[in-house]
């Protein structure tokens, strides 16, 4: 240490393995408390789920629970769910690279067009979801039906489709969530260097093509991990649909919801649908560890 | 595209500086764009608004409502909050416990917690920052359901304290995140020289180090403050309907067909107002970094 130098002090001649990582282990010992935590709260019930999804009341082994639940529809559920992810994703993705690049140029108004842009992250899910359920709801009536008939267009039945009902949540949603994107992305633009689009105008190349070659190359750290994070938060999707469609069509959160309060609390069922929402979701962990191990 | 050409980003997007007769055409379109996207994204708080203080037939029970209210009524707030029986003020009181619960819990762990990452080597803290970034990714329903099994087995099942403490899972990794970047934007000689000073590490921590954060303490205080008043699914799971739910959870109740969902939307209205309120307050402390678990391109 720089300082013991400074100070005089001789460093030890041999150091012990305490000593040696003495700066390292004091450190930890205050993330320590976290660590229990998350691992008490997280993992630990993570880990349940997966023992409960394997388990008869009498808590011998079964497959039965998976069998059930694949009887009942578990491949239709996990289709809808990867279907209103991907859909949510890609709406998110345009209009927040829309958003960031507006607010990544200085205009008059830029404060307010920010504020405005992430006022839905204060937005309960839960009022998202009764707001949005006003406007698309699957009676004929609703706002967007108040909207279209102005315009001479037939009310339109939202919930009659299960690819049209998919379609509303994941409107609904974006407009929650994309708030988030739009904030990860302007930090992206940040550690884009401006001598970059200079350089890439003098070579000629047009917005387009700086776009393409200067903007989302620089981004692209940020669009991982974004893509990431809503991807998984995407999956867990629960009560904004359950809200909006109720269970047409399923999706897997809401199964988990409706075994376990069928139940009265017995997880044994939900548990089988909730450990392959984990495996979904263990897909976007293992690709954010990988790519963060490689950076 | 001429979009590119606003006059805006001239002084520092020199490409249209060249072009100056593209300047008023870009700078419309622009402003056409940001006008059409601040529409989508208010008009769903446009609603709240109006379907809160609307009477319900030109609203919830409307088959075409109306854009522009033909008439304002207290009447709704009224109903959802005083009818007798209505769960409002336990509900609201139970959803104030719980987030200045989860708050006071984020600021208690996340500032060792923090401290200590910001002292680590890069590799371990690396590490150990995924770790949390991953407890955020973990699906809320599939934890929820076996913790509810711990709490009632421990007799604590849908105290505050019980759902506060499976909510702090959302909150604590934004929070640390946060205040590691606080802590990292300090000089590393303010420690060493109270230390020198004969100071502990923990009279260095408290004394010396928290007092220059406590912008960023607020910050992320109010932030788990927020993220616990929203949240809904630990708590739909975790509550005792022979007691109290927060408002998130009635919200959701009174809305898929367990009450009158007029009182629903006034409850909706007021848990909405204050979170408005904060988000437009705490938009500075909202980053990116924060919220990617420190990416950096």
């Amino acid at each position: 240490m720089a300082l013991a130098h400074r100070d005089g002090l001789e460093p030890a001649p041999v150091a012990t393995f305490f000593e040696r990582h003495q700066d390292q282990l004091i450190p930890f010992l205050f993330v320590l408390p976290a660590l229990v935590y998350v691992g008490y709260f997280a993992f630990y019930p993570m880990f349940q789920t997966i023992v409960y999804s394997f388990q008869t009341p009498i808590l011998s082994f079964t497959y039965y629970n998976y069998q059930a639940n694949v009887q009942s529809g578990l491949y239709s559920w996990i289709s809808n769910t990867l279907w209103l992810t991907a859909g949510a994703l890609a709406l998110q993705f345009g209009l927040a690279l829309g958003v960031a690049s507006i607010l990544n140029r200085t205009f008059r108004g830029k404060t307010a067009f920010a504020t405005i842009a992430i006022l839905p992250i204060g937005i309960a899910t839960v009022v998202a979801g009764e707001v949005f359920n006003q406007i698309f709801p699957g009676t004929g009536a609703g706002y967007a039906n108040s909207i279209l008939a102005s315009v001479g267009i037939a009310p339109v039945y939202w919930l009659q489709h299960p690819w049209l009902a998919l379609t509303v949540v994941i409107i609904a949603d974006s407009w929650k969530n994309t708030s988030l994107v739009i904030i990860i992305l302007v930090a992206g633009y940040a550690t884009i260097p401006r001598t970059l689009y200079q350089a890439a105008a003098i070579d000629g190349a047009g917005a387009l093509r700086q776009f393409w070659h200067v903007t989302l190359p620089g981004l692209r750290g940020f669009i991982v991990m974004a893509l990431l994070i809503r991807g998984a938060q995407e999956v867990n999707i629960f009560q904004l649909a359950y809200i909006m469609i109720s269970s047409y069509p399923q999706l897997l959160t809401v199964q988990v919801y409706l075994l376990w309060e069928s139940s009265g609390g017995v997880p044994y069922l939900a548990s089988a649908v909730s450990t392959v929402l984990l495996g979904i979701v263990t897909v976007f962990i293992v690709v954010v560890i990988v790519l963060g191990g490689r950076r | 595209m001429s979009t590119a050409a606003a006059p805006a980003s001239a002084a520092l997007a020199p490409a249209p500086v060249f072009r100056p007769k593209r300047f008023t055409l870009g700078n419309i379109g622009l402003y056409a764009v940001m006008g059409i996207i601040s529409l989508f994204f208010l008009f769903p708080i446009y609603l709240i608004f109006l379907i809160a203080f609307t009477p319900a037939n030109y609203t919830i029970y409307s088959g075409r409502p109306p854009l522009i209210p033909p008439q304002l009524t207290w009447s709704n707030l009224q109903t959802g909050l005083t009818a007798p029986n209505s769960p409002f003020l336990p509900s609201m009181f139970l959803s104030l416990e719980v987030a200045f619960f989860v708050g006071a819990l984020a600021i208690l762990i996340g500032i060792p917690t923090a401290y200590g990452l910001s002292r680590l080597g890069s590799r371990l803290a690396y590490g150990l920052t995924t770790v949390l970034f991953v407890v955020n990714m973990l699906p809320s329903i599939t934890i929820a359901v076996p913790i509810s099994v711990v709490f009632i087995k421990i007799g604590l099942y849908g105290s505050p304290i019980s759902i506060g403490l499976a909510q702090e899972l959302l909150a604590l990794p934004v929070t640390v995140f946060l205040l590691v970047g606080a802590f990292q934007g300090l000089p590393r000689d303010l420690e060493n020289q109270a230390r020198v000073d004969g100071a502990g590490r923990m009279q260095a921590i408290y004394g010396n180090l928290v007092p220059l954060i406590v912008p960023a303490l607020v910050a992320a205080f109010l932030l788990a403050w927020m993220l616990s008043w929203d949240e809904s699914t630990f708590a739909l799971i975790l509550y005792n309907p022979a007691t109290s739910a927060t408002l998130p959870v009635n919200i959701f109740l009174y809305f898929t067909g367990r009450g009158s969902p007029v009182v629903g939307v006034a409850f909706s209205f007021v848990a909405t107002i204050p979170v408005i309120i904060l988000t437009v307050f705490l938009q500075k402390y909202l980053k990116g970094e924060d919220l990617a678990a420190g990416v950096r391109g």
